[in-house]
């Protein structure tokens, strides 16, 4: 019998919903099985990194390598599934985009670690030690991965060969993808997106849409939204108009807004700064004829009360991997 | 890709500080298969030829042209790419005269600053794709809505011109308001006299084929666009027909009657009537809320009196029409500002104050009065207060001038003082405005009655008018902030001019803005005030801004003038390719764009739910490709990776 191909999944700077999504195929994951050498998932399986370092390069057909790179070690294991993987498909947000661990770009490694270690009223650590890579101690030296400046996505470290949007992925679209390998059906050109669509969640809303002016934004624990209606219209920031489809807009249809997790629409470049560029287009603050500067800024201020958290809700899961990119370098 | 770059030197204007040597030497270094030329003066007649026989020669795959502002010259080196037979849109300007030369003294900042704009350029170029205009037939009819003064000059000099005009009107006569007024300023000739030779134009001239006059209507709907509008209009039964000779039987024999709103409501006229003495067409008409068979009563006395058979006919039903035209003239006029919100002068409630509509019938011979003015108690005034600027220059009301009051009130002192010699009038002002270059004679009349005098006041609010045994006493405060009172027999007021109501109802149905005050929103205050933000729809009168009547029918010419001029007749309409388009495929009909556009060119397609831009009416300004967060609408001409490229080689 002929070895089936190897499929393997690892988790870098992530949180463990990618690999449920994969067992939440179900009983398709027999299926996977039956085509797949299901050889290297640290969280559910026990194969070892020495394992991989000992196949020859390219002897894995796929790598699914969801998470974010944060540490050295996430790099080092990128630069080796690259190295070993015929496919190198980064899977879910975070290696896609950077997901909510890049969120922590918005701030230096010295802050994060002044609050983590130094500055907290839950600490004790008088001395101010901080996390270093290499440390002696009397049973020899000890190692640590190194916490890099800032979070990256996996396309920045290594070639990635098609991305799988989504936090997580959602399991019929990972089946859609798992089904088109077997099959050995055309791939799209590499480098594209895999599991989506190519409009935006709003495209499989069932929500009534009219065209939209907004006058105010509500936190979702401020209204109850009319189950009918687009929620954006009512003031409810919805990140559906600037995400892409393919989850089925599941949040929206439970009357929960879309918080943007399959990144955004296939050609756009910054998730965020699109969402910005679109609320600002419909933002209704009245006429600002004979107002000046500062009344037209008071008004502006008073309708975007309801959105404190501006890159929390519209980078939320893409700040890695936009133009802007963030505080941290 | 080869890319032809030019390099205008502009006499010295651009080497003076602009090595063109050098920017040459270093582009062509990184191009290696573009080329590059020096040309002294690109658009002086040898340069232009010497550009479209290089171009022959060299066949460029896109053209790069340095030289001055795209504004001056970019059509012209279109046009010369064309006849090159390369695509026009191949050709990317750089102008390294005003924003290079002339702004940057220092030679090698100057120098490296063209280098890096041409390379910006050549990036751009690149990417820059063939577009080619379209042309698409259009309708030469036109819609104008109003038959004041400035709807009937439109619809004229359209039909004269051998257009066909629809013209609507809301009410059952034609001429507008100043055809109520006695007499006009500056000339005080007769306001009907001078518009009736005009309305009979329009009813039965030379050119009258060419117009179908809709009375008694109002447009209830329009679809479409910019040279292939849809007009429903609503048209409510008139009763009488075309065979009536206005013999005016059918008024006699009529047992009802009801406020006459021709003459705001001073009189009363019968439920069959003409709207008023002398009005055009010379038909009556039914006032269905007064007529006794709508309100379930058997009468046909106005039949039975009337000698023509078939003219008066109790079953019109009225209509529904719908006209294909492929442009509309708003000509629908204004009101006043409603003088009860301006408080303390008693307008409704004391006796005797009048605004300066009300005035002008009274002053009518064919008003409520046969001319004559009279104050409540049936005798003549023996002291008039006029009050200019109700409601006008008053943060509180209009901020304002509405330019036509302080005429018409001299206008009013010169009637006075005819009809009712000795009467002793007061205007009362908060400013004088009497611009043109026949104004300032009335001022001047009015100034040398001797029965006339001016108090300034402060501000309108401070004008307490009160209801006395004999008249009114009107208490103010002067300008000096010293208070005073006189005794009056008769009030004017003359307010400010606003939008009408209909207004609102038009403006939504055909999206176009309004200012506060409801008057309609023009493309360009000082270029194109006849032109509205809506490609196709042209303003005319005082639905734009308050004037007179000279301004008026002036506005409505330039209005049809640009009808004749954009619609010429054999002349397809061209879009510009450079406008934005949707992708289907990637729009999911969130409807974000639907608002924002000023030109109103986007419609949302209920069957595909997506959005669509109507090129004919898109300016390419790109708001709606910024808005789109789907990225599913692009900027011809202005892509993504156009403007990418050029940004990349700035920063490089």
């Amino acid at each position: 019998m002929a070895q089936k191909p190897k499929l393997a999944m690892y988790w870098a700077s992530s949180c463990g919903g990618c690999e449920i999504a994969l067992v939440n195929l179900n009983e398709k994951l027999l299926d996977v099985d039956a085509h797949f050498d299901f050889m290297f998932c640290p969280c559910l399986l026990d194969t070892k990194i020495s394992d991989i370092e000992a196949l020859p390069d390219g002897s894995l057909a796929i790598t699914l390598f969801n998470g974010a790179i944060r540490t050295s070690e996430n790099e080092e294991m990128a630069h080796l599934l690259r190295r070993k993987s015929k496919l190198l498909i980064a899977f879910g947000s975070c290696s896609s985009k950077g997901g909510i661990p890049a969120l922590s770009n918005l701030s230096s490694k010295s802050d994060h670690f002044g609050t983590i270690y130094l500055d907290n009223v839950s600490l004790d650590n008088p001395q101010g030690i901080l996390p270093q890579t290499r440390t002696t101690a009397p049973e020899g030296e000890l190692e640590l991965p190194e916490f890099y400046e800032r979070v990256r996505h996996l396309a920045e470290i290594v070639e990635v060969d098609y991305f799988i949007p989504g936090c997580p992925p959602e399991p019929h679209q990972i089946w859609n993808v798992v089904e088109a390998l077997v099959q050995g059906a055309q791939l799209p050109p590499k480098g594209s997106t895999l599991g989506g669509g190519k409009s935006t969640v709003c495209n499989e809303c069932a929500h009534r849409k009219e065209n939209k002016t907004i006058k105010k934004f509500y936190r979702t624990y401020e209204i109850v939204p009319d189950r009918e209606r687009c929620l954006l219209e009512q003031g409810i920031v919805c990140m559906g108009i600037a995400t892409r489809d393919g989850c089925g807009a599941l949040c929206p249809q439970v009357n929960m807004p879309c918080t943007g997790c399959y990144g955004p629409p296939e050609g756009v470049l910054d998730q965020g700064a699109k969402m910005l560029s679109a609320l600002g287009s419909v933002l209704d603050i009245g006429s600002s004829k004979d107002l000046s500067d500062q009344q037209i800024s008071g008004r502006i201020d008073a309708a975007i009360e309801g959105l404190p958290d501006f890159a929390g809700t519209c980078y939320k899961y893409s700040l890695a991997a936009s133009l802007l990119g963030g505080k941290s370098r | 890709m080869k890319i032809g770059l030019y390099v205008c030197t502009c006499g010295t204007n651009i080497t003076a500080t602009v090595d063109a040597g050098k920017v040459i030497d270093e582009l062509t270094a990184q191009f290696p298969e573009s080329y590059a030329a020096q040309v002294e003066f690109i658009c002086a007649a040898e340069g232009k030829e010497f550009l479209k026989d290089h171009l022959i020669a060299n066949r460029p795959d896109r053209v790069v042209v340095a030289a001055c502002s795209p504004r001056e010259y970019e059509s012209t080196f279109m046009q010369i790419l064309a006849e090159a037979g390369i695509n026009p849109y191949y050709l990317q300007m750089v102008n390294i005269r005003e924003q290079v030369a002339w702004v940057t003294p220092d030679p090698a900042q100057a120098t490296r600053k063209a280098t890096t704009a041409i390379r910006a350029a050549m990036m751009r170029v690149r990417y820059q794709e063939p577009l080619e205009k379209i042309e698409q037939e259009a309708n030469g009819d036109v819609l104008v809505i109003g038959a004041g003064p400035a709807g009937l000059q439109s619809a004229l000099f359209l039909a004269e011109a051998g257009r066909k005009v629809v013209l609507v009107e809301k009410t059952p006569v034609i001429g507008g308001m100043p055809v109520l007024y006695e007499e006009l300023f500056p000339t005080m000739e007769c306001g009907p006299c001078l518009l009736e030779p005009f309305e009979a134009q329009v009813l039965h001239g030379d050119s009258a084929h060419n117009i179908e006059l809709l009375l008694l209507s109002e447009v209830t709907g329009v679809t479409g666009y910019y040279g292939n509008f849809t007009a429903t209009i609503k048209q409510a039964p008139r009763f009488v027909g075309t065979t009536c000779i206005g013999c005016g039987m059918c008024v006699e024999a009529c047992p009802a009657s009801a406020a006459n709103e021709f003459n705001c409501g001073m009189d009363e006229k019968k439920a069959i009537a003409m709207p008023f003495l002398g009005a055009l067409p010379n038909l009556p008409y039914i006032d269905p809320g007064s007529c006794l068979r709508s309100l379930g009563q058997d009468c046909q006395l106005c039949l039975d009196a009337c000698p023509m058979p078939g003219a008066v006919d109790l079953e019109d039903p009225g209509r529904i029409v719908e006209r294909k035209v492929g442009a509309i003239i708003l000509a629908i006029g204004s009101k006043l500002y409603d003088c009860s919100k301006v408080n303390g002068l008693g307008y409704g409630e004391i006796p005797g104050v009048y605004t300066s509509l009300e005035f002008e019938r009274l002053a009518s011979s064919n008003g409520p009065t046969a001319g004559e003015i009279k104050i409540p108690g049936g005798s003549s005034p023996a002291s008039v207060a006029i009050v200019h600027c109700v409601g006008s220059l008053d943060p509180q009301h209009q901020q304002y001038c509405s330019g036509i009051c302080c005429e018409y009130a001299f206008k009013f002192n010169r009637v006075l003082e005819h009809k009712l010699p000795g009467t002793k009038i007061h205007h009362f002002y908060k400013e004088m405005v009497t611009a043109g270059k026949s104004d300032f004679v009335m001022y001047e009349h009015a100034r040398k009655n001797p029965d006339a005098g001016f108090i300034r006041y402060r501000e309108i609010e401070e004008i307490q008018i009160s209801a006395s045994a004999s008249g009114q006493k009107i208490a103010y405060r002067r300008e000096d902030n010293t208070v005073d009172s006189i005794a009056t027999d008769m009030v004017i007021l003359c307010p400010a001019m606003v939008g009408s109501g209909d207004a609102a109802k038009l403006g939504d149905m055909m999206d176009l803005t309004r200012g506060e005050a409801g008057f309609f929103d023009e493309l360009n205050g000082r270029l194109h005030t006849a032109q509205s933000k809506v490609k196709g729809i042209y303003l005319a009168g005082t639905c734009q801004a308050p004037m007179d009547i000279a301004q008026a029918t002036s506005q409505a010419m330039a209005a049809a003038g640009y009808v004749l001029s954009g619609l010429a007749a054999g002349k397809k309409l061209v879009i510009e390719p450079i406008s934005a388009f949707v992708d289907e495929e990637r729009c999911s009909g969130c409807r974000i764009c639907g608002g924002v556009c000023p030109y109103k060119a986007i419609t949302f397609k209920d069957d595909t739910h997506t959005s669509s831009v109507n090129a004919l009416l898109c300016h390419g300004c790109g708001t709606c490709v910024a808005a789109c967060p789907a990225g599913a609408i692009q900027g011809n001409h202005f892509t993504n990776k156009q403007i990418l490229a050029e940004i990349e080689a700035i920063l490089q």
